[in-house]
């Protein structure tokens, strides 16, 4: 699988998720994530981190709810429990420590720390089903050096560790047993004149493979570029103002926000172009691909849509309290979310790390 | 050789940073920091508070195509390879400080290898720098998330900020300019950030609910800056921030000088320029 898709599929739910505070719906998408995670994720390291992603979740909620409790949680008629108010110093006028507890508060705090939970859950998704290590293979021609700069940290990581190891093994061979600030220096330092060495050495590498090189660029394009990248920002800059700004027009601010990304996204595009390189076995989208992304897409459709016909369904009113409905067309969106771990190729076994090393080496300039 | 008693007063910088560069930087900057600052200074006309609810989602899809803006810009013209490798060792070597601290009250070991390395190879070295390594943080930690790129470009600010700080001073009056910043740039990255979770930790008031630390969208900028001051202050800036700006100070001073030499013997060898 394409990581790409992968990421677009879990943005698609986040989108979703951002929408609605409706706990319901938010636990149908959190089960359905979690489902299509325990299907299709392989046995990489960055796979099993998706145990933390749930367990920072769980804390949001309880971080939102214990917050509304500690800090004032009178707002709302129905009084749960009355804990001992604390008085607090002057400078902290209008805060208020612990004091009644309202429903009204705690549920507040509850559909918001979920809605906040369900964003969490579905980047974790994406980060334990992408690997990261073929989405940097993606990486646009733009990004090429950033990218490279990248490569080259994530495979000189597992190096340290070693060096780390022989420079203790050297001190213990001279009898040095010290400890404190000095041992500390004379690790770290060798440390690193040993990583900044290799880095010369790779640079040496790197050059007579083509590395770092790129093509000429007509000034034309350049200036083309410039302007666009620039233009883009100050269209940005713009939006993002008349975002805050409650008294600038509506209609400024979505195509400003829009139109600005796009231009820069263009000069963007444009300046990959100057980078011409050819990929080792390139990723490539295909039927899988496009049902992932379409069924991410399809959902935060479904709950857009149901935000225009039905918005209180969405967002559970907590002026007087009911039990949360059930919306059908949310629910189906939601049904959708979980095709993937039906649809797509159950992940391959994972080939040795080296497989994927010779592999970006093997990503020659052209 | 006379050369190391010489004192070091113009080292090339290793990512060039030209007029058009340094204004993208500058556009971007300013838009990124209205991205984490918002919540003191929008003013949110009365009925539309759902508006002020809205806002930090559409900032986290446009701060990614800021950072991604930005670093494209800055390797427009090429970064040569010598840098390129240096880039990303340095980014490992942080990738690897940075689980050495994080859970340990407040000890945050990225930064000070930032500083230096900001301080001796130039303000845009600093500033790729930054986002290489909390990027490369993130993979190596499956960390990737909305949050990133904020955290990205702060960290970015901070290399950069290095790189600036004025050139002449050596000895130990650049140890102690470099702890000083050490120590202002800990609180000021631990206020922004907070700055940009406090309306989703806190969450944002709304008719049906006033709670006394969250984010006021219709509040003047007093009363927010009250509620995030003794939020900030309560959540954090006596524990995580002091804990930061310790380990700063500490690092750079037991281990500053000794780097600083070593990256410019290294800066040096490569001949940048």
């Amino acid at each position: 699988m394409h990581p790409g898709a992968w990421w677009l599929w879990a943005i698609g739910l986040a989108t979703a998720a951002s929408r609605t505070t409706n706990p319901v719906l938010l636990l149908i998408l959190i089960a359905g994530v979690c489902t299509v995670v325990v299907c299709r994720r392989g046995d990489a390291p960055w796979a099993r981190a998706f145990r933390l992603y749930l367990w920072l979740a769980a804390l949001i909620v309880a971080f939102r709810v214990g917050f509304r409790v500690v800090f004032g949680g009178g707002e709302g008629s129905t009084v749960l429990v009355r804990l001992p108010e604390i008085p607090l110093p002057d400078w902290a006028a209008g805060v208020q420590l612990f004091g009644a507890v309202s429903a009204e508060a705690v549920l507040g705090g509850l559909y918001d720390g979920l809605r906040l939970a369900a964003m969490v859950v579905c980047i974790g998704a994406a980060n334990a089903l992408a690997n990261p290590k073929r989405l940097l293979k993606a990486m646009p021609g733009a990004l090429y050096e950033t990218g490279t700069v990248v490569v080259v940290a994530m495979s000189v990581f597992p190096q340290l560790a070693e060096s780390v190891l022989r420079v203790r093994a050297a001190r213990r061979l001279r009898g040095e047993i010290g400890r404190g600030p000095r041992a500390l220096k004379s690790i770290v330092i060798p440390v690193l004149e040993d990583a900044l060495e290799r880095s010369l050495l790779l640079a040496a590498a790197m050059d007579s493979r083509g590395y770092g090189r790129s093509g000429r660029v007509a000034p034309g394009v350049r200036l083309l570029t410039g302007t666009l990248t620039i233009t883009g920002l100050l269209g940005l800059c713009v939006g993002i103002y008349a975002t805050l700004d409650g008294s600038a027009p509506r209609h400024l601010q979505v195509p400003l926000l829009v139109g600005g990304a796009l231009v820069a996204g263009i000069g963007f595009v444009l300046t990959g172009r100057r980078v011409h390189t050819t990929r080792y076995r390139p990723d490539r989208w295909q039927a899988a691909e496009l049902i992932t992304v379409g069924c991410g897409v399809g959902v935060a459709a479904g709950f857009w849509l149901t935000a225009r016909v039905d918005p209180a369904s969405l967002n559970p009113s907590l002026s007087d309290l009911t039990w949360p409905q059930l919306p059908l067309p949310g629910v189906l969106a939601l049904v959708v979310c979980v095709l993937p771990a039906l649809l797509t190729p159950p992940p391959a076994v994972e080939t040795p790390d080296r497989h994927e090393v010779v592999a970006q080496r093997h990503e020659v300039s052209a | 050789m006379t050369v190391l008693s010489a004192p070091v007063t113009r080292e090339r910088s290793a990512v060039r940073l030209g007029p058009r560069s340094a204004l993208v930087l500058t556009l971007a900057s300013v838009a990124g920091l209205a991205m984490f600052v918002w919540p003191l200074f929008a003013s949110v006309a009365p009925g539309s508070a759902q508006r002020a609810g809205e806002a930090p989602f559409v900032f986290m899809a446009v701060m990614p195509v800021l950072v991604l803006v930005v670093l494209a810009e800055l390797s427009e013209g090429g970064i040569d390879s010598k840098a390129l490798a240096m880039l990303g060792v340095l980014s490992a070597i942080n990738a690897a400080l940075r689980p050495l601290g994080a859970g340990t009250a407040g000890l945050e070991t990225v930064f000070f290898l930032l500083v230096l390395a900001g301080r001796v190879y130039g303000p845009g070295f600093g500033f790729v720098l930054g986002c290489t390594s909390l990027f490369t943080s993130a993979l190596v930690t499956a960390g990737v998330g909305p949050w990133l790129p904020f955290q990205m470009l702060a960290s970015a600010w901070i290399g950069m900020g290095a790189g600036l700080l004025p050139r002449r001073v050596t000895g130990r009056a650049e140890i102690a300019m470099l702890v000083g910043y050490g120590i202002v740039v800990a609180y000021l990255f631990g206020i922004l950030l907070n700055l940009y979770y406090w309306p989703f930790l806190a969450g944002v008031d709304v008719d049906y609910y006033a709670g006394g630390l969250s984010y006021l969208p219709d509040g003047s900028l007093l009363e927010n800056l009250h509620r995030f001051g003794v939020y900030t202050l309560l959540t954090s800036t006596a524990g995580w921030d002091t804990g930061r700006a310790l380990t700063n100070t500490i690092a750079i001073l037991v281990l500053g000088p000794a780097v600083l030499a070593t990256l410019r013997r290294a800066a040096r060898r490569a001949s940048y320029g």
